[in-house]
């Protein structure tokens, strides 16, 4: 076997806009330095949109602090015009993602919920931050 | 007597450059998967060499990537993780090519590792120790708990620091 370089492949964010006037942004895999350029970009493309905004990381297995970093932007963002914005994480959340949530106090902030489903509802409201 | 089997050591040298980091973060698992770790901690560690790497790939190098080495030495009870670089000291470079960076590295480094240090000089670059005990009696972010939150500007403030 081989160490070999992370595959954006791998480590998807995909836009899924099937829940109408909030769009989804979907994380999954491992996400860090590398990737948070990619995941900025599909947070710009989603807010262009004008909608809610709901950041899925139910898949995510690792996020950093590039990614929060990233992620606040994004709120800022979706704050300065009234769109909603909300992180969920699923009911298992993994201890790479759940961790520094956990410690730097952001669960309230950003927000972070449970489900998808109640995550859109929110946003759709605007709630957020 | 026959002598003891020398303590497993892994040092990695490689450019300091953003998809480096995962691969730092998978030799690690491989290393931890031979000492048995928690996996809680084996979590924490990650997420603490993430933050050291990222602060040298952003951080340590004008323009060409210079090296980012990581030495991780397995000790009795811990493992102790050494991540440096020959860049240009502890007072970060501004990232040239993203937005700025959060601020949170270092106290996220203090609160998932037991033990933690800095060291650094104007030329010759900066060095980042952690030490990790392969089991814990407590939660090391309750003792360095992150303190401070997000501010107008989106980067980390720095709170008071706990009683």
């Amino acid at each position: 076997m081989g160490i070999v370089p992370p595959a954006m492949e791998a480590n998807p964010i995909v836009l899924d806009d099937t829940a109408g006037d909030v769009v989804v942004v979907v994380v999954e895999g491992e996400h860090d330095i590398y990737t948070a350029p990619t995941l900025r970009g599909r947070l710009e493309e989603a807010l262009d949109r004008g909608g809610g905004l709901v950041v899925d990381l139910t898949g995510a297995t690792f996020v950093d602090s590039s990614v929060l970093g990233a992620l606040l932007d994004a709120r800022r963002r979706a704050l300065e015009s009234a769109q909603g914005f909300v992180v969920c994480v699923g009911d298992t959340v993994e201890p790479g993602v759940k961790r520094i949530l956990d410690i730097t106090g952001l669960v309230p902030v950003l927000p972070v919920m449970r489900g998808r489903d109640e995550a859109v509802e929110a946003a759709r409201n605007g709630d957020g931050p | 007597m026959s002598a003891a089997a020398p303590p497993p050591e892994v040092v990695l040298n490689m450019a300091a450059r953003a998809d480096g980091v995962a691969v730092v973060r998978q030799a690690l698992a491989g290393m931890a998967d031979a000492l048995a770790f928690d996996a809680a901690v084996l979590s924490d560690m990650k997420m603490a060499v993430t933050e050291a790497c990222t602060n040298v790939v952003v951080h340590a190098y004008d323009e060409d990537p210079g090296q980012l080495e990581v030495q991780m030495l397995a000790g009795e009870q811990d493992l102790t993780i050494v991540v440096r670089d020959h860049g240009s000291g502890i007072q970060p470079r501004p990232n040239r090519d993203g937005p700025p960076a959060l601020g949170l590295g270092l106290p996220l480094i203090a609160a998932l590792s037991d033990a933690f240090e800095l060291r650094g000089t104007a030329d010759r670059g900066t060095e980042v120790r952690m030490t990790f005990a392969y089991t814990r009696d407590g939660d090391p972010a309750s003792a360095n708990p992150v303190s401070g939150s997000v501010g107008a500007d989106g980067r980390w403030e720095p709170g008071d620091p706990p009683a």
